[in-house]
């Protein structure tokens, strides 16, 4: 919760795909030294590891909790590591970690990296996992809710009150998209960019949801170095810093999930976030959202104060939210362009900020990207983290 | 395939005993006056161990809704189509639950429906259906 303590300085990532064939060591071995190399450091000046625990993979989540990656990878400098787990907002609090220890003089850089391969998780035990997961057991898992209806639940309510249509809250696939067909990382890399009519052509799943508008489940993996903000100014190298964080707690299960304290949680973060920042929106360059479905973007940019209220599913509808729109928006295509990696998509959305900020965002690259919004959200919604983050420091 | 029956705490059980008997229990606090739910060891506002249960009307608005025609667990595949729905007590408690005995298409924003219960493995889940049918 301050001011300009870190900075992102190297970034390493795998393109998301379907990968049975690799192992999740294969990945963290390309992300972590990609990263590495990319920050300028030497591996041995890595201090300090922290690890998104991947919750579907408990193999992997267990070697990673107890430590094997430092020794793994011959980080010899490594003084800690530790894995945690907040869902989607993994990573928010991986970097806080990294943010403490450098802030306490535990290490002076730290790795902080993600890896998800679904494809070597049986449907079965997918099918289970997800069916669980932030799902109160008691409550709400024995009439049979899934992710889709859950999400399916907010939309229904949110376009009801608000007046968003079915064509406009498919126009937030045809925006992910856009972005993410550009994106060389993204599972759907190259493919065909769907109009909002294809998507509601699509098999309707549960009301108001799409196929097209659900997720495709994809294996990944990404890492970020960093180091305090006044050593990432002094290597004079393009860098993520980190201005300003704000989080609202709402509830663990979906059912007792206040909706109008959910709309204030956005907005309040975003402006607290911002606050400390000392930007406003309108110095944002970049609004990095991260909501796992794209039925929720309309209603995010509505509570951002982007759209007007009511509004939201028309800017994506005209196309304002799209590449080559005038409000950047989720350049990774967020989860349904980018593939879903579990808690990986919010990694990968850090990545993505510290990327336009250092100008390596190639065809994506938003103009003078000098502020990003980036926001991560747990669970089934538990929580809601804004973030500012900015190309440089004074 | 077996469908999941309701994960419950020593706190919850006389919520679960109430159903059996066709009614539906809304735990309170009887220090603060605080309407609780889902059922707690300690009142959630003000920790006080001081609860009691009363039964609530059983009438309720709903709130929102999904209905769902696939890619849900195998084990509810033959239940498909199916309607989830976050429902408003009259007591002012919100619940998830099923919306039974009418069409999916005839579902709607704050419409008045009812509990009755569905039995499971022992259990009797409460589900709601439109007031009007009977």
């Amino acid at each position: 919760m301050s001011k300009g303590k870190i900075a992102i300085i190297g970034i390493g990532e795998v393109p998301t795909r379907n990968m049975p064939e690799r192992t999740q060591w294969d990945i963290i071995y390309d992300t972590c030294m990609e990263a590495v190399k990319d920050s300028g450091l030497h591996k041995n000046d890595i201090e300090g590891v922290v690890s998104a625990t991947p919750q579907a993979q408990p193999k992997i989540a267990a070697e990673l909790s107890f430590g094997k990656l430092p020794e793994e990878l011959g980080l010899k400098g490594c003084k800690d590591t530790v894995s945690c787990n907040a869902g989607g907002a993994s990573t928010s609090n991986c970097l806080r970690m990294a943010e403490q220890w450098i802030e306490s003089g535990i290490a002076k850089a730290v790795i902080v990296q993600h890896v998800t391969l679904h494809s070597t998780i049986s449907l079965v035990d997918q099918i289970n996992f997800f069916a669980k997961a932030g799902i109160d057991l008691q409550w709400e898992y024995p009439f049979g809710p899934t992710y889709n209806i859950i999400m399916g639940l907010m939309a229904n309510r949110f376009m009801h009150d608000n007046g968003t249509t079915p064509l406009e809250m498919a126009s937030v696939v045809t925006a992910l998209r856009s972005w993410a067909s550009r994106d060389p990382n993204s599972i759907l890399y190259g493919k065909e960019v769907p109009s909002p009519e294809k998507v509601l052509a699509s098999d309707l799943l549960n009301t108001p949801l799409h196929k097209r508008e659900s997720n495709i489940l994809g294996d990944g993996g990404c890492a970020m170095v960093v180091v305090s903000a006044e050593d990432a100014k002094k290597m004079k190298r393009p860098a993520a810093y980190k201005l300003g964080e704000s989080v609202r707690y709402f509830s663990g299960t979906c059912v007792m999930r206040d909706f109008d304290k959910v709309f204030e949680g956005f907005t309040v973060t975003a402006k607290e976030a911002m606050a400390q920042a000392g930007i406003t929106k309108k110095d944002v360059s970049l609004w990095n959202c991260y909501l796992a479905y794209p039925l929720g973007h309309p209603m995010m940019a509505e509570m951002l104060e982007v759209a007007p209220k009511g509004e939201g599913g028309k800017y994506f509808l005209e196309g304002r939210m799209s590449f080559g729109g005038d409000i950047p928006w989720s350049t990774i295509g967020d989860a349904p362009g980018r593939g879903h990696t579990g808690s990986g998509v919010s990694a990968a959305t850090y990545v993505e900020t510290a990327r336009q900020l250092m100008g390596k965002a190639g065809e994506r690259q938003v103009k003078n990207c000098k502020y990003v919004f980036q926001n991560t959200a747990g669970g089934s919604g538990f929580n809601q983290i804004s973030s500012i983050w900015g190309k440089e420091i004074k | 395939m077996t469908k999941p029956i309701p994960e419950t705490q020593p706190w919850s059980e006389k919520f679960w005993e109430g159903t059996k008997q066709g009614k539906l229990f809304i735990q309170v606090c009887k220090d603060c006056k605080s309407k609780i739910f889902y059922p707690r060891k300690f009142c959630p506002e003000c920790w006080s161990g001081n609860l009691d249960w009363i039964e609530a009307s059983g009438k309720a608005k709903i709130f929102t809704f999904s209905t769902a025609y696939s890619m849900v667990e195998p084990k509810f595949m033959d239940e498909l189509p199916y309607t989830i729905a976050y429902v408003d007590l009259e007591e002012g408690i919100r619940m998830m639950t099923r919306i039974v005995d009418c069409k999916p298409e005839d579902i709607s924003f704050d419409m008045d429906v009812e509990v009755l219960f569905h039995e499971r493995n022992g259990y009797f889940l409460p589900y709601f259906r439109p007031v009007s049918k009977k």
